[in-house]
């Protein structure tokens, strides 16, 4: 008797431990939000404060770049220290998820302005534009308001480092498939005609273009002139012109100029696409010239660089990674600091120098490093190409286009490239099933 | 008994229900609880009752994932049950280089799913080896678009299941019979019956337990699909989603800042009871027969 009663004792005891932990963990609170700086508190540039990056310290020059940046500030500005944390790209959404909720995010964190929105509009980050006025006018337009919600006041991070595509094209599969390749496609007209011409040639070996839908659909459809989202975050794509442009991908596609299988690929599919020569234009960063020289050393011998294409009067894309500083840290004025020290002219100009991105300080974009090709390599023609076109760069992607939205949207306009759907169904399913994940409208 | 008898089986089991209670009931509890919030990672939430389970009795994406989440299990388990079996009779004997093909089936068992997703997406391509040699044999005349196509998608991630799963399985059943005496099969063969006879005869019955320990663990295996879908489909789950899973579904509206992680953990839990219910079914269905 003595035996059982001890048992079920514990048992009891077991379960209800176990529920008291359960329960103790059920908060049912967001993320932790802090408060606005203070001018006393801005102005101290003192203590510790930690950096999170994405992914740089895989690149042992990089890796120096960041570790002599921190050294440097912490020499000119004595008394401070800052901790350096480099987060993988796979998880680091889930783990900025959960520093948020614990109110324990880094002092200063790099995101993009998509990866920061939904904690943005939480109010997790401190206002720019209140904590420094001036600092708008030294940076790049374009990539300043990245980091802007529309319909919100403010700007909640500062751009870091830019990169902006260029159309990269294989000149041998060009000459292959007949044409010309020192005339670069400069209209998406000739774009598809080209990619129509070389398919043909290629008769399922090689293609002209893959859709990669993921990256390019929507930036392509902003490329035209295509509004995406209103004032009021209400999806809007679904207009004539993006109607015409999914029934000129869908004849695309049915009549073989894409790949078969390229309706259901990933980015990824269009890069080892273009890296084994079975693509002949992939559209990206300089930053992706390396990746081919070390991949595929023969595809890179025959690429060649041209412009961004977009319609004429309409923004080219760009793609913005920034320094944002939660409310949450405990040393705002050093952190801000930090945040303008490393993204000022010179330290910029450094970090271009180390990896093919663009500075999003003005000052540093003057510098004749961004415009000298006279090497006559792609890599600093396409450094060229992408620094002078920075003037009528935007993010195009709506901060809204988060995984969720993207794969309903995408959901339907693979089906009208495949034919199950009109372009106009697709189109206003998608816009449908966009409005109701975003509660566009409501 | 001592107390301290009493108590060292509860000292010695503590690391083990630490591990359990942390990562087992702790979570589970937690999900039970944000099925009836509408928490987001962001924002956080509040209580709603049973507004996520009505939202998902209306839902054309839950009943889409659910349909084909049953449609996996219904074929994926009587392939899972049948195919390991024979193929472990067939490397059964004890002759010269049979381990070689025991290790040969069981190396897609270890091998990480998204490797073997990238070899059959390869396979299944439609200018890929398979649709070359069904060309090559006549089988037909156009590639099938085993990628591209929402029904032929799902069975090409079934296809990838089932071939995943084989070598496992097989390994079970190799166990189960060599535990099959040799003297029913003799004094089947002395009565006249045939490999097909004593097959159903005496194999069969005699690795029953462990062909419903194999409809069971591949039917919680099918339940929870979502690597294959995902690699082999993309991350749209196929033109128009149609492939999607449930819980290719549940990642997907509770991943992310943004996450509606009170819906997903509704979906997760109804998952749950799906799951339990199936188990519960199968393990009837073996007392049954054990009975019989």
């Amino acid at each position: 008797m003595t035996l059982n009663r001890t048992r079920r004792a514990l048992g009891a005891a077991a379960a209800a431990s176990g529920l008291a932990l359960a329960l103790a963990g059920c908060s049912l609170e967001g993320v932790d939000t802090g408060s606005e700086a203070s001018a006393d508190e801005l102005s101290t540039v003192e203590g510790e404060i930690s950096f999170a990056t994405l992914e740089l310290s895989s690149n042992p020059d990089l890796a120096k770049y960041i570790e002599d940046t921190i050294a440097a500030f912490e020499d000119e500005y004595p008394g401070t220290e800052v901790e350096w944390i480099d987060v993988p790209f796979a998880g680091a959404q889930e783990k900025f998820a959960a520093d948020a909720a614990a109110g324990n995010l880094p002092d200063v964190v790099n995101m993009n302005p998509n990866f920061a929105q939904p904690l943005e509009r939480e109010g997790v980050f401190m206002d720019i534009d209140q904590a420094d006025p001036e600092l708008a006018s030294e940076y790049v337009e374009g990539a300043w308001k990245g980091f802007q919600v529309p319909g919100t006041e403010g700007t909640f991070g500062v751009p870091w480092y830019l990169t902006s595509e260029v159309t990269m094209y294989n000149a041998d599969l060009y000459e292959k498939a007949g044409l010309d390749p020192d005339d670069a496609p400069e209209t998406f007209e000739e774009l598809y005609e080209d990619a129509a011409a070389i398919s043909k040639a290629g008769a399922g070996a090689y293609y002209g273009l893959h859709p990669a839908l993921e990256n390019r659909f929507l930036t392509d459809l902003a490329k035209i002139g295509v509004p995406l989202i209103d004032e009021d975050l209400v999806w809007t794509f679904n207009t004539p012109e993006a109607v015409e442009h999914v029934e000129m991908l869908a004849e695309m596609y049915q009549s073989g100029v894409f790949p078969a299988d390229s309706v259901t690929q990933t980015l990824n599919d269009a890069k080892e696409g273009y890296q084994a020569g079975t693509v002949a234009v992939f559209p990206s960063g300089p930053n992706f010239l390396n990746g081919i020289e070390q991949n595929a050393p023969q595809v890179f011998e025959n690429t060649r660089v041209a412009p961004q294409i977009a319609a004429e009067g309409e923004p080219i894309n760009m793609s913005v990674m920034g320094l944002l500083i939660p409310k949450t840290s405990e040393n705002k004025g050093t952190a801000l600091a930090f945040t303008k020290f490393i993204t000022n002219a010179e330290n910029q100009l450094a970090f271009s120098k180390v990896a093919p991105v663009l500075p999003s300080v003005t000052e540093a974009l003057e510098d004749p490093f961004f415009q000298d090709d006279s090497d006559g390599t792609e890599l600093s023609k396409a450094i060229k190409l992408s620094a002078n076109g920075l003037e009528r760069a935007e993010n195009l992607t709506p901060v809204q286009y988060d995984d969720q939205v993207k794969n309903a949207v995408l959901a339907k306009i693979q089906l009208a490239l495949t034919g199950e759907l009109s372009a106009t169904d697709a189109l206003d399913q998608a816009v449908e099933a966009a409005n109701e994940i975003t509660g566009g409208g409501e | 008994m001592r107390p301290r008898r009493i108590l060292t089986p509860w000292v010695l089991m503590a690391p083990a229900l630490a591990v359990a209670l942390i990562f087992h009931v702790v979570p589970f509890f937690r999900t039970v609880q944000l099925s009836f919030t509408d928490f987001r990672l962001a924002s956080g939430g509040q209580y709603v009752g049973l507004e996520n389970f009505g939202a998902l009795a209306t839902s054309d994406v839950f009943w889409l994932s659910a349909g084909n989440t049953l449609l996996y299990v219904v074929v994926v388990v009587p392939l899972l049950v049948v195919l390991p079996l024979l193929l472990a009779m067939l490397v059964q004997p004890k002759i010269p280089g049979m381990s070689f093909f025991r290790a040969s089936f069981y190396t897609p068992v270890i091998a990480s799913m998204v490797v073997v997703g990238l070899i059959w997406v390869f396979l299944l391509k439609e200018r890929g080896p398979v649709n070359w040699l069904f060309q090559t044999l006549s089988i037909v005349q156009e590639p099938l678009p085993f990628l591209t196509d929402g029904t032929l998608l799902l069975f090409s991630c079934m296809l990838v299941t089932v071939w995943k799963g084989l070598g496992f399985y097989m390994v079970i059943y190799l166990t189960a019979l060599a535990n099959v005496p040799g003297e029913l099969h003799e004094a089947a063969q002395v009565d006249g019956a045939g490999g097909i006879r004593r097959f159903w005869s005496v194999t069969v019955p005699s690795v029953r337990p462990t062909m419903l320990l194999v409809g069971v663990l591949s039917a919680i295996a099918a339940m929870k699909v979502y690597a294959e879908i995902f690699v082999i489909a993309g991350p749209t789950a196929g033109p128009g989603g149609t492939v999607r899973s449930l819980v290719f579904t549940i990642r997907e509206v509770g991943s992310g800042f943004d996450g509606q992680v009170g819906y997903a953990a509704a979906m997760s839990l109804v998952l749950f009871v799906f799951t339990i219910g199936l188990t519960v079914a199968l393990q009837k269905l073996s007392r049954e027969n054990v009975e019989a």
